[in-house]
């Protein structure tokens, strides 16, 4: 019989919410430090509700830059053959099994993200950051990137001086004249008070 | 199709936070409810539900047809003349539909009646393709459900499909995403799309609709001042084309989804054309616009406005006796009226069938009931089984 529901769902690209999972690798891949000038104030947040916390004024952009970090995530976290290789690193039960076309891998969960110039005009940075649990990895406890760059202290420490060159510039390509010119129904029938709620257009 | 009780998941509302499923209460009353599911017979499924909702469809698209061929309907639809090649040029190069969902009257024995067609800004698509497939699975793992139970509901897997053919269709690897501020629910709805076409290969940046920008090319921009190319928005083509900014879309180039000629089939004026076009069509109600209906003195009528949001400013006639059974902002463009066709009810509840389409393909229901005769915000949504 011909089943009328989805066959398969990605559960791991559908959770949303991340508790502290380790994780990290073992290529250490050094990013450059810098000259002192060159650095700029990056946080490392745990949760959306953490940046949305520190920057009440700009919770779509945590929520941005969430987003950008899961995406970067899928795209650049270590990928282990094996979930006995993945969890070596990792620690116990913080690694996931993905599929994709070419077959099945196993990789860490993201443990927080990393934001930089969140308030700034200009673009702002966003990247995954993991740590590992494995009493077997030099990373337990510690900060790291995808590509192996380790952060100096634990994971208590939230605030980092970062070169920008850990980040991908993001083009600019035109000025902006003008902001605000769709939205404008919404204000004016949502004053109209009802009884069940002012938000959303979906019907 | 019956009601079942049923127990819920222990854990259920600790999965809705992992998983981001945030608005399954609404302004303090349950939204999404597992105490009880529906079941369908697979006839009732594909022969009652599916098929019509094909053949609907089809008639929706040469309804839009019928509507570019002559400019009256345009009037009578209330688009702004300004925008009628927007439309025009959207419908004759093709550009590609994402969902629509045909909100349908349907007892399980009757007849399948088309109410309304929510063909520009469907909602409910989260809980419909994700959160009650979930459920599905894990009631039958933990012995709750049959084995054999199945369900109508391949949203998710046509999605991430459309996600591919739309990528190919404007060769693209990236789109913008929008919503409005302040609505949990619609940016679940659109956080979820944004998964699929991630799924799809597509990189998504998300923008509400209000910080969209005007660049001095003439293109919108997003707050990093990057070009707008393509964007899926949640927002209704009847206030885009009406506000600030609706007089730089035919210059803007953007490619939008749902695609401009969506603006006519999520438009009430549909029905009357619909009735119009196919008269007594099995799966239609009788509707007439209500400034040439002939005969409302007689017989049970809805008035609904030309555009609102569901379950606003409809009034019930009776015997030509008007009664308001919601109120609301709309109707200042004119109003639709369709027979009136009772809801089925199911353990007190009045119950309300949505079927999705992604594209073109029928691809799965939500079933929603209410304690009132209307559908509104405030109504609850249960899952469904095939069995």
């Amino acid at each position: 019989m011909t089943q009328k529901r989805s066959r398969h769902i990605d559960l791991f690209k559908m959770r949303k919410g991340f508790m502290l999972k380790p994780l990290a690798v073992g290529i250490a891949g050094i990013m450059s430090s810098g000259c002192a000038d060159d650095r700029q104030d990056a946080q490392i947040y745990t949760s959306v509700d953490d940046c949305k916390r520190d920057y009440p004024d700009a919770v779509e952009k945590c929520e941005a830059a969430y987003q950008t970090a899961l995406d970067e995530a899928a795209r650049t976290s270590p990928r282990f053959g094996t979930e006995s290789d993945c969890e070596y690193e990792f620690g116990a039960n913080q690694c996931r099994e993905m599929n994709s076309g070419s077959g099945s891998f196993f990789m860490p969960f993201m443990a927080g993200y990393m934001v930089s110039q969140l308030l700034s005009p200009r673009p702002y940075y966003s990247q995954p950051i993991y740590t590992s649990y494995s009493p077997y990895s030099p990373f337990r406890s510690r900060w790291i990137t995808a590509d192996g760059y380790v952060f100096d202290g634990d994971i208590r420490k939230r605030n980092y001086k970062v070169s920008p060159s850990v980040y991908k510039p993001k083009p600019t390509v035109t000025r902006t004249v003008n902001r605000g010119g769709f939205g404008s129904s919404v204000r004016a029938k949502s004053s109209w008070g009802s009884s069940s709620r002012s938000g959303g257009w979906g019907g | 199709m019956l009601r079942i009780p049923v127990k819920q998941r222990l854990d259920w509302q600790q999965q809705a936070a992992e998983y981001g499923f945030q608005f399954h209460t609404m302004y303090g009353e349950p939204y999404w409810d597992e105490s009880a599911y529906y079941q369908f017979s697979l006839q009732q499924i594909e022969n009652d539900i599916e098929d019509p909702t094909a053949e609907l469809h089809e008639m929706c698209l040469q309804a839009v047809e019928k509507i570019h061929a002559d400019e009256q309907w345009l009037q009578k639809f209330r688009i702004p003349e300004q925008h009628w090649d927007l439309i025009y040029h959207s419908w004759r190069d093709e550009e590609p539909s994402l969902y629509s969902r045909l909100d349908l009257v349907y007892d399980g024995k009757s007849t399948a009646k088309l109410l309304e067609n929510n063909a520009d800004t469907p909602t409910s698509l989260y809980e419909s393709g994700f959160w009650q497939w979930l459920w599905l699975e894990q009631q039958v793992d933990r012995g709750n459900l049959p084995r054999h139970a199945d369900q109508f509901n391949s949203v998710q897997e046509k999605l991430v499909n459309r996600f591919s053919e739309i990528a190919a269709y404007y060769q693209i690897n990236q789109m913008h995403f929008a919503c409005c501020q302040d609505t949990d629910e619609d940016r679940g709805t659109v956080q979820y799309l944004q998964d699929c076409a991630e799924a799809a290969g597509i990189r998504s940046d998300f923008i509400f609709i209000e910080d969209i920008g005007l660049g001095d090319t003439g293109v919108f921009t997003d707050l990093k001042d990057n070009p707008i190319t393509d964007c899926f928005k949640l927002y209704p083509w009847e206030f885009m084309l009406r506000e600030a900014f609706g007089d730089a879309l035919s210059e803007a180039g953007t490619h939008w989804i749902e695609p401009p000629w969506k603006a006519l089939l999520s438009n009430k004026a549909l029905l009357p054309l619909l009735w119009q076009m196919f008269p007594d069509h099995p799966n239609l109600l009788p509707s007439w616009f209500a400034e040439d209906t002939p005969a409302l003195s007689t017989g049970k009528w809805i008035k609904k406005p030309l555009f609102s949001r569901e379950g606003a400013n409809i009034s019930l006639i009776d015997n030509g006796e008007q009664t308001d059974l919601s109120d609301g902002p709309y109707g200042e463009e004119g109003y639709i009226v369709q027979a009136y066709q009772a809801l089925p009810q199911f353990a007190e509840n009045y119950t309300l069938i949505g079927s999705w389409l992604i594209d073109d393909m029928p691809a799965g229901i939500s079933v929603r009931e209410d304690s009132s005769m209307i559908t509104q915000d405030l109504s609850r949504y249960l899952p469904h089984i095939i069995a």
